[in-house]
């Protein structure tokens, strides 16, 4: 169990990495430039949609880039929710 | 739980600092342990304490060392990171004959072995970069 | 009192060696784990196989070799790197090419290899 951070435009090879390599029982935390992928009908939140791994996108970010009106259904977490998922998710392997 | 940070972005720039600071907050503030904060690379830059900011751009490293000084959390910086990036504290300026020291007095400049000490006994390692 | 455990530590490289200071960090940090005697692995993932590439000259920019100091890791116990099997082929290189013996994994494996360990840096 992974808790991925994905703080990477879609458009970057870490981005592909991480979807490459997020499993089923994995945690994706959008924040920094990955909130981007959150972005409905976009060809990032597709891509998204088709990988088994939770998705959690990270709310300041989310908020400064304006995507809080935007969103679909995302989990959409504060900071005390990505400490949480530290908490349940033992290892955290940090993309960027 | 215990936890160690290992922080990879200036404070000045990209969103791996900021986030790694607020995590440190939240992370305490739900009781757990953050036994230290490694700063490497151009993480290193967050101790430096001649940076002035704008007063409508947040203040990262003047956060760490709140949080520094209400928690007791141990904030160390890679000594080779810090010192190729003109980040000394009094007894490197010395040293190197250098005009004086920079780094703050919340951060300690250290080498590698301590953030390998801290991994070794946090349950949680998470690095924040970019 | 911290019990102390022994923990599966996993470097994760992923930048090319001369772009950024990182994949310098990276090694660092690698060489350092080692002459601490820790249970570390390193996983070079995307372009940072290419940190690997015998040959590098990098006196020419100024800088310190990384694949030499790469390949001076199994003087810390660190025998061997594993590495992305489809970053390898993308760049037309094969294990000959690398100044360090390498496992290589394809997506699958990698998974398995970072959920078996404790901690992941990644760099």
């Amino acid at each position: 169990m992974i808790l991925h951070t994905l703080n990477a435009a879609p458009s970057s090879p870490a981005f592909a990495q991480c979807l490459e390599l997020a499993a089923a029982q994995d945690c994706i935390l959008l924040l920094g430039d990955g909130v981007y992928a959150a972005l409905p009908g976009s060809e990032a939140s597709e891509r998204l949609g088709s990988q088994p791994a939770r998705i959690c996108v990270l709310e300041a970010d989310a908020a400064a880039a304006g995507l809080l009106p935007r969103l679909g259904a995302v989990e959409v977490l504060d900071y005390e929710g990505f400490v949480t998922l530290s908490e349940q998710y033992p290892r955290q392997m940090a993309w960027y | 739980m215990i936890y160690s940070l290992l922080v990879l972005s200036s404070p000045i720039s990209g969103h791996g600092s900021r986030h790694a600071l607020h995590f440190a907050e939240a992370a305490i503030a739900r009781g757990h342990q953050v036994n230290r904060v490694f700063f490497l690379d151009a993480g290193a830059g967050t101790g430096n304490g001649n940076a002035v900011l704008p007063q409508d751009e947040g203040d990262i490293s003047g956060a760490w060392r709140g949080l520094a000084s209400e928690h007791g959390l141990e904030l160390v910086l890679c000594i080779s990171s810090a010192l190729k990036r003109g980040m000394l504290d009094a007894s490197e300026a010395e040293r190197y004959e250098k005009a004086g020291a920079m780094v703050c007095e919340e951060f300690s400049i250290a080498g590698l072995g301590q953030l390998i000490d801290a991994g070794s006994t946090a349950e949680r390692l998470l690095t924040f970069g970019g | 009192m911290t019990q102390v455990q022994r923990r599966k530590q996993l470097i994760v490289l992923r930048q090319t060696p001369y772009a950024s200071s990182l994949a310098r960090s990276a090694t660092d940090l690698a060489l350092a784990m080692g002459a601490f005697e820790q249970d570390v692995e390193l996983l070079f993932l995307g372009d940072a196989v290419l940190q690997l590439l015998d040959g590098q000259a990098a006196e020419a920019i100024g800088q310190k070799n990384l694949g030499k100091i790469l390949a001076s890791l199994p003087l810390y116990d660190i025998e061997f790197a594993y590495v992305d099997a489809a970053a390898l082929a993308r760049h037309g290189l094969v294990g000959e090419d690398l100044v360090l013996p390498v496992r290589p994994l394809d997506a699958a494996a990698i998974q398995s290899l970072m959920a078996a360990c404790d901690h992941l840096l990644s760099l």
